[in-house]
């Protein structure tokens, strides 16, 4: 049986890979077996930071050869290691998922001898979980850069979920702060994978990762522009048809005279999300977010940015205006766009309507009118301000889950 | 005024907004310790399937979804829930059709809102509710929900714990589901006596030195965890309890 220490090792070691979602695989239950997906993920705790527990989130082991520069678990760091088998991995799961503790495994690794050996350990793993044990829960499993791609292929049949991280947003700062990955030995095998996915789609299956791929980068240790992220994430939804790219804010907890000494501020990551979700939900292009070499505006979100730079296309009208272009209203969000167009179709909404509709008014105020009717600031200087203080508010709220950052005593990303 | 008083069942409430329909001023609730004014008078609703029956069948006739939303809404704990769904009831009537997306009408908005916190209570208990396994090995439990959800709960747990025994047993209404390996069915509970399997304290320590590990102790945001994780549910969660 596993003791307490080595799981305290291997969870440390792990925690700050920031992707926790169980979403995208309704994979059902098999005949005497235990688990099922939920398509729209389950939290089944939350820690005092904030986060939520939906998996088991865990390394196989951090004893690490490679020596990437930012890693806390990096080859010459001198901190306890420790390594777990499959069956003591499978025997937690199966425990954990029994009693309703966790939703599924989020499974890792350091490599700890080649990276053949180490994505066949932890494929191995998984195939005793799922075959052996006839687990039908969620399994996010970690891609190991240059290993052999048939035992990848053999993974990405048994789980729900892969990630290869990206870790830093071009290939010259991967050079610089982690030498033994290459972008090829990332991106290759995300290509493998979205290559598989579509063979599987096209044959009406959902064998392969039914879930998709996700991918992680570290913001602010290097010295890519925001223009320069956003582009490379859209590239990375539109080539590799990625659900999620998680962004994580670089901490110095390693010295090194190749990374800054200061911390990339955790307000760039919010407004690096923010922008995010306006790719993928809300028809923007990165070019009208932010251009190539510049970063995204502290004061505003991006939304009320762009909207700044476009007061021309505003106010419009509530009872009018096309899903798209509420949904590029300042404060209006995809639910309230769709009850706004849902509610017009049988009463012609004013101000009082929406405010009774839950639609928060604060931003929106400035850019509608209901039935013709403004009821926002009348000059681009008083909007400014208003929104000002609207956002401030919000973002101490969002950051103040990272007030004590720069004290952080391990390092951003535990794995790899 | 009347007060038309049902016994919380769904057929009681169906006889009840046949009878109460066309009566404007009328209050329906099944809140026995309702407040009463000098000019009410308390009507107590004798369940009927023909009336009932009569009703459900208009509605589906309308809108084919509101039954089953209006049986979620039964389930909460408002004490409002079933004037809010005669209101609802009346607007689906008066309109001809489903009223679900009229966001501008109040009765529609404090509808779903009841609506979505019995889903909402739903969805985070798949989350929240905690097994213990006793020493015959069957799973067992304890939660007091706001809402009486837990016959929705038990078609989620038996799909994926299908091949163990498990009770999900609500302390507040003296209620359990019970699944046997094959089917599960409810029933009326009380107390129950529960004795631990050997492994039950190692595996609920691992998790909470688990919880405790994957915690960053730098970043605190405890508004954050209550917000997404009320203080109501931790009384059951072996990771928040001490």
């Amino acid at each position: 049986m596993l003791d307490e220490t080595t799981l305290e090792i291997l969870t440390e070691s792990a925690k700050y890979d920031v992707s926790c979602s169980s979403s995208g695989s309704a994979r059902a239950n098999k005949k005497g077996g235990m688990g099922n997906g939920s398509y729209g993920g389950i939290c089944h705790s939350f820690t005092p930071d904030g986060r939520c527990i939906s998996l088991l989130k865990i390394l196989m082991s951090n004893e690490c050869l490679y020596d990437c520069e930012y890693c806390p678990n990096r080859k010459s760091a001198d901190v306890p290691r420790a390594h777990i088998t499959p069956d003591e991995v499978c025997a937690l799961v199966m425990n954990f998922y029994k009693r309703n503790y966790i939703e599924g495994l989020f499974l890792s690794s350091a490599v700890f001898d080649t990276p053949d050996r180490t994505m066949e350990l932890l494929t191995e793993t998984v195939a005793k979980l799922r075959k052996v044990y006839n687990f039908n829960g969620y399994i996010h499993l970690k891609g190991i850069p240059h290993a052999d791609p048939v035992t990848v292929m053999r993974a990405a049949r048994l789980v729900d979920r892969m990630s290869y991280n990206i870790e830093l947003p071009s290939e010259q700062s991967l050079k610089l702060l982690a030498p033994q990955k290459t972008k090829n030995s990332l991106l290759m095998p995300m290509r493998g994978l979205k290559e598989a996915i579509d063979r599987d789609r096209e044959a009406k299956r959902r064998k392969v990762l039914p879930a998709g791929q996700t991918t992680q980068m570290i913001i602010g240790a290097s010295p890519e522009s925001d223009g320069q992220i956003l582009k490379l994430s859209e590239a990375l939804y539109r080539n590799m048809d990625l659900k999620r790219v998680y962004y994580s804010s670089y901490i110095p907890v390693v010295k090194s005279s190749l990374l800054p000494s200061v911390g990339a501020g955790l307000l760039r990551e919010h407004r690096l999300y923010q922008a995010d979700w306006l790719i993928r939900f809300y028809g923007f292009s990165v070019d009208e977010i932010c251009a190539e070499n510049e970063n995204l505006s502290p004061e505003y979100d991006p939304k009320c940015a762009w909207a700044l730079r476009n007061m021309h296309l505003f106010p419009v009208e509530i009872n009018t205006a096309p899903l798209e272009m509420l949904l590029r209203v300042p404060g209006i969000g995809a639910k309230s766009a769709y009850r706004i167009t849902e509610a017009r179709k049988f009463t012609r909404l004013g101000f009082e309507n929406l405010a009774k509709m839950r639609i928060v008014l604060k931003r929106a105020r400035h850019f509608i009118t209901c039935n013709g009717k403004f009821y926002g600031s009348g000059s681009l200087a008083q909007v400014k301000t208003a929104l000002l203080i609207a956002g401030k508010s919000e973002v101490n709220e969002q950051l103040s889950m990272f007030s004590e950052a720069s004290t952080a005593v391990s390092a951003l990303t535990g794995e790899l | 005024m009347r007060i038309y008083l049902t016994d919380g069942s769904a057929l009681s409430f169906y006889t009840a907004v046949f009878d109460a329909f066309r009566d404007k001023d009328c209050v329906l609730t099944s809140q026995e310790d309702v407040q009463l004014s000098i000019d009410s008078e308390i009507v107590k609703v004798v369940p009927d399937e023909k009336k009932c029956n009569r009703v459900r069948a208009g509605l589906d006739a309308l809108d084919k979804g509101a039954d089953e939303e209006i049986l979620l809404s039964l389930r909460s704990c408002d004490p409002l829930k079933e004037q809010t769904a005669l209101e609802y009831i009346r607007l689906i009537f008066a309109y001809k059709r489903s009223v679900k997306k009229m966001a501008h009408l109040p009765a529609v908005i404090e509808f779903n809102d009841i609506v979505s916190k019995v889903t909402g209570e739903t969805h985070k208990l798949k989350g929240f509710l905690r097994f213990i396994e006793s020493d015959g090995g069957t799973l067992y439990a304890p939660y007091s929900p706001d809402n009486d959800i837990t016959d929705l709960l038990m078609p989620h747990f038996a799909a994926r714990l299908q091949s163990e025994k498990f009770v999900i047993h609500d302390l507040k209404r003296k209620i359990a589901g019970m699944y046997n390996g094959k089917e599960w069915i409810m029933c009326e509970a009380g107390e129950a006596e529960i004795y631990l399997s050997e492994y039950e304290r190692i595996f609920e320590n691992l998790w909470k030195k688990y919880y405790k590990s994957v915690n960053i102790a730098s970043r605190p945001h405890e508004k954050q965890m209550k917000g997404y994780m009320p203080v109501r549910y931790w009384k059951y969660l072996p990771e928040k309890r001490d």
